[in-house]
């Protein structure tokens, strides 16, 4: 039995009179990949948001390396090893591609002005170590090319490569993506697929993906939860969650 | 002489609202804090030294760190609403607290000597020069304070510092998803801006050696945003060059009053207009200054970064 990364126990959240999350408990377990799929507007952005510190939830209990985080601000939640990508790829837009993954870099010095000025020697050389690995990150996601180029001039499937590259120079514990190939090439999506397995089996990341694509969900993920008007409707296996009844029905209900 | 005199007047004036341009740049066009209360840095500064120096006896280097470190607290203090308010809304209590400010040193007799101002503040160094070149002496020293702020302000915003304040100007969200304290960042910057602009008060107030409440009405901070505009955000040369444009076109035009047919009362309401259609006209034709924000290259030897 591995350890659980994260418990999220009867987790509501509420806008207005529409319940975005019912009682949802789920577990995602040390060094896996697990998915989250379900039709439109079933709250799984709505999970991601309130995991991440985003929203407040309303009730429930929500556990990381066995420590609760519900309440704690965003970037807090982030230090403490658990990150999240945005379903529409953020990126600072006057920032080129090579600051937009330096700035992500977990070990910098210099990010306070008494640093910045007076420990430059100590600043440079944490920046050159970051500056290798991000190098070698944009050649690994094809943005080599455009290293110096605004973040503005990307196109959407570039930012959310460029996402998935400030999350790997972050290095944390637990990887929330939320749809990481929409917009991706098929191509480079199967490359990033084996990137993140890859991830998973020499670094032991664990990561949580919000995923249209039913091929990339059976290749990769261990486990599947499905939710449906806010509810966890069932949870298995990427071949048992295919046969699900239920599930197909709320599919096909939904469309 | 009075023409070099004139000119030396002008460069000073120049150098003065450059340090303040360029701390109004590091707010707004680093990490895009829109503050509209930027004057009173100047006032807080100005005062600080100037009774610091009168008032207490304090020799005049403790005045100017005095003036920049109160300063730099009122940065800290006007930073703390940044949590809750939006950009807008904060903008709005920045300007709110420019006035609270000099509202204080109006009223404030006791502390501040009110409406009358504080006089015959001391000048550093004026033993040592004649009356005649001390303006030069003062002149070189607004300079010496004009390049450390400029290479100051340039160390931060090409650091990892200024690139988290950067992110923090085009995506807040992203840069709490990466773990960043933006909070913190943004007080850190305030707190910088403040001491800056602190510094140009001082360097204002014992080069004039009178000041009242008169001198930091809130038309001091549109000034400063007219520099900033015309000259460029995210640029700390843009800030240079915007305050020689401004003050040159600010500071010319009071002594044409005598050669223009409507006199100099409506030359000099005049020339609030122009200063405003000059900043529409930018915002239209060149919203990005005169300098634009420049793209950092890494070097990838990774030495000598800048």
């Amino acid at each position: 039995m591995k350890k659980s990364m994260l418990t999220i126990k009867n987790l509501q959240k509420d806008f207005g009179s529409l319940r975005a999350l019912d009682r949802v408990s789920l577990e995602v377990e040390d060094d896996s990949i697990i998915g989250l799929i379900g039709p439109n507007g079933s709250g799984k952005t709505t999970l991601f948001n309130v995991v991440s510190g985003f929203y407040e939830k309303d009730e429930g209990e929500i556990y990381f390396k066995g420590e609760r985080i519900d309440g704690l601000t965003p970037d807090r939640i982030v230090r403490k090893g658990l990150c999240r990508t945005f379903q529409v790829a953020k990126a600072p837009e006057r920032l080129t591609v090579l600051e937009n993954m330096m700035l992500a870099a977990k070990s910098q010095m210099g990010e306070n002005p008494f640093s910045a000025l007076f420990r430059r020697p100590r600043v440079s050389s944490f920046e050159k170590a970051n500056l290798e690995r991000a190098m070698e990150l944009i050649e690994l996601l094809q943005l080599a090319d455009l290293k110096n180029e605004y973040a503005a001039n990307l196109s959407g499937g570039q930012k959310k490569l460029l996402s998935l590259g400030r999350v790997f120079m972050l290095d944390p514990d637990l990887i929330l993506l939320d749809e990481p190939t929409a917009g991706v090439n098929p191509t480079l999506t199967m490359e990033l697929m084996k990137v993140i397995k890859e991830l998973q089996k020499r670094e032991h990341k664990s990561f949580f993906i919000i995923e249209h694509s039913m091929k990339v969900i059976s290749d990769i993920c261990d486990k599947v939860f499905v939710l449906n008007f806010g509810k966890k409707l069932a949870e298995g296996t990427p071949e048992e969650i295919q046969q699900d009844e239920e599930v197909l029905e709320a599919y096909l209900r939904g469309a | 002489m009075p023409l070099i005199n004139f000119l030396i007047y002008f460069l000073t004036m120049i150098g003065i609202y450059s340090v303040l341009a360029m701390s109004l740049n590091f707010q707004v066009g680093f990490t895009g804090l829109i503050n509209f209360g930027q004057v009173a840095f100047f006032c807080i500064g100005a005062y600080t030294s100037s009774l610091l120096v009168v008032k207490a006896g304090a020799p005049l280097i403790v005045g100017f760190l005095g003036g920049m470190a109160l300063s730099g607290l009122f940065g800290y203090i006007i930073s703390i609403p940044t949590k809750s308010l939006k950009a807008d809304y904060w903008a709005i209590a920045t300007l709110a607290g420019g006035e609270v400010i000099r509202l204080v040193a109006l009223n404030e007799k006791g502390l501040t000597e009110g409406a009358f101002g504080v006089m015959s503040i001391p000048q550093p160094f004026d033993w040592f020069f004649s009356r005649d070149t001390y303006p030069l002496f003062y002149l070189l020293l607004i300079v010496a304070c004009v390049v450390t702020v400029y290479f100051a302000l340039s160390l931060l915003t090409n650091s990892p510092f200024g690139r988290n304040l950067k992110a923090i100007r085009d995506e807040e969200d992203l840069c709490l998803s990466l773990g960043k304290n933006t909070r913190k960042l943004k007080l850190e910057a305030m707190v910088v801006a403040g001491m800056v602009a602190g510094l140009a008060g001082a360097l204002f107030a014992h080069y004039i050696t009178y000041i009242s409440p008169e001198n930091f009405r809130p038309i001091e901070t549109f000034l400063m945003w007219a520099m900033i505009i015309v000259g460029g955000r995210g640029n700390h040369l843009g800030a240079i060059l915007g305050a020689v444009v401004i003050q040159l076109f600010n500071i010319s035009t009071r002594f044409i009053g005598g050669y223009v047919p409507f006199g100099s009362d409506f030359m000099s309401a005049l020339r609030m207009v122009i200063i405003g259609v000059l900043i529409v006209l930018f915002l239209l034709y060149r919203p990005e200054g005169l300098i634009k924000e420049r793209t950092k290259v890494y070097d990838l030897q990774g030495n000598n970064m800048k």
